[in-house]
């Protein structure tokens, strides 16, 4: 049986790891902390203002890729197939894609044709508006598209992206739990697999996400989670629950 | 002299294949052309991608006859994911396509309830003995990440099966020819084993 994911998702800016914090940057941690071998997969994102995906961002991914031997996920500011390439030759094995859809659709059913859908997640950001809709911000939250999470996951879906990572940013750094209500419905409506992101602040959220939503994974920001002695503790707790996870 | 010869015609990702292969101190040489390849080394082919982008990429190069050759002259193959996938006759991504032909069966389509990618760990359920899974125990968990499976097969070829919705085999081995639709670069201990298995083994 395939097992539900555990997924460490680290954030740096100009080469930097910090804790989101809806996107404020909290300097204190290294990559020293993660624990290589209890994750089932991480995601390393380049949150940098400018110079995306710069050399030291590089750096990170090929430091990781060859002291871990679990997928590695990059992204943050892909703009090109140039980014993509080089992001695979540094060792990535599925590239996240977010904002670059906003401007360049075809991006992600280029991505498709020459690595195959299962080579890309597409990230996407989401907002509760006072009227209880969602809207998808691009940007690092600074852009709202106006369109729905679900027009925005069929785009992304139609194009050719192999997994979905939905994530609500007003949770993001809230540790108050994950958007239950968002991640179920697109879990619901889409084929592919669907992974949370964005307010896991103890091991009850993520065993909340499990039980209540079809999702291949969760992720967590929490940089509190990412020592061995944590994660192996996560697992022995959804264990415990019945979930079904990788020992 | 390189114990492995890499298969390299410039798609994905090489560089966990290749730090897998460091911290197991198992020397290897990138194949980007036929003349790269050593002689008395064994054949690693990993691939991503789509099955005819591959395969043409191969057949380019001139790499797909030469790993046919290397097969007869009992030089050991290890095919990953897409790599495991074009070991077989033929496949019907995107229209129907050739693959190396060195084992009997047909690629498909995961059609299944299940959620298609299949990504993530998967346990490999034990059919028949092989040294490559020497050390390894029944039922281990093994990063998947694939959309196709092998549909049509020689039951006794299958070392593992794995099931996801569907029972699929997710290695094989016909001889001096093996395969695996996981990724063991990606597998943690259980995968480095295989690799070392593979290299020590088989």
């Amino acid at each position: 049986m395939l097992k539900k994911r555990l997924i460490i998702s680290l954030t740096f800016n100009d080469g930097i790891l910090f804790r989101t914090k809806k996107f404020h940057p909290d300097y204190r941690y290294t990559k020293n902390f993660v624990d290589f071998w209890t994750a089932d997969e991480i995601i390393l994102l380049d949150v940098s203002k400018k110079n995306k995906l710069s050399k030291k961002f590089l750096e990170i991914v090929k430091y990781f890729s060859l002291n871990c031997f679990v997928p590695i996920s990059a992204g943050g500011g892909i703009k090109s197939m140039k980014d993509v390439s080089l992001l695979f030759k540094t060792g990535t094995d599925k590239v996240i894609i977010n904002s670059s859809t906003y401007k360049n659709p075809n991006l992600v059913k280029k991505i498709s044709k020459s690595y195959g859908s299962q080579a890309i997640i597409h990230s996407i950001d989401c907002k509760k508006k006072p009227d209880g809709n969602y809207t998808v911000m691009v940007n690092n939250g600074h852009i709202d598209t106006n369109y729905s999470p679900i027009d925005w996951a069929n785009i992304a879906t139609e194009n050719g992206c192999g997994e979905l990572l939905i994530n609500n940013i007003d949770n993001d750094g809230s540790l108050l739990g994950y958007d239950l209500d968002l991640i179920c419905n697109i879990t619901n409506r889409f084929d592919c697999p669907v992974l949370g992101l964005g307010g896991a602040g103890n091991w009850e959220h993520i065993y909340q996400l499990f039980k209540v939503t079809n999702v291949s994974g969760a992720c967590t920001q929490n940089i509190y989670h990412f020592t061995n002695e944590s994660l192996k503790s996560a697992k022995s707790y959804l264990k415990s629950k019945q979930i079904l996870i990788r020992e | 002299m390189a114990n492995i010869n890499i298969v390299d015609v410039g798609v994905g990702n090489l560089a966990s294949l290749c730090s897998a292969l460091e911290r197991l101190n198992i020397s290897f040489k990138l194949c980007k052309r036929t003349n790269d390849f050593q002689d008395n080394s064994k054949i690693i082919l990993p691939g991503v991608g789509a099955f005819g982008n591959f395969m043409k990429k191969l057949h380019e190069r001139k790499i797909d006859k030469l790993i046919i050759e290397k097969v007869d002259k009992k030089k050991s193959l290890l095919g990953i994911c897409l790599g495991f996938q074009i070991l077989f006759s033929d496949s019907t991504e995107y229209g129907n396509h050739k693959g190396l032909g060195l084992i009997k069966g047909r690629i498909k389509k995961i059609d299944s309830s299940k959620r298609v990618p299949h990504v993530g760990w998967n346990e490999c359920v034990f059919n028949k003995k092989s040294e490559i899974f020497y050390n390894v125990k029944n039922n281990s968990d093994f990063y998947f990440l694939h959309s196709y499976f092998l549909e049509t097969y020689n039951k006794e070829e299958v070392i593992t099966y794995t099931n996801y919705g569907l029972k699929f085999p997710s290695s094989i081995q016909k001889q001096n020819v093996f395969g695996v639709q996981f990724h063991p670069e990606k597998s943690q201990y259980n995968g480095l084993q295989i690799i070392k298995n593979f290299v020590e083994r088989c």
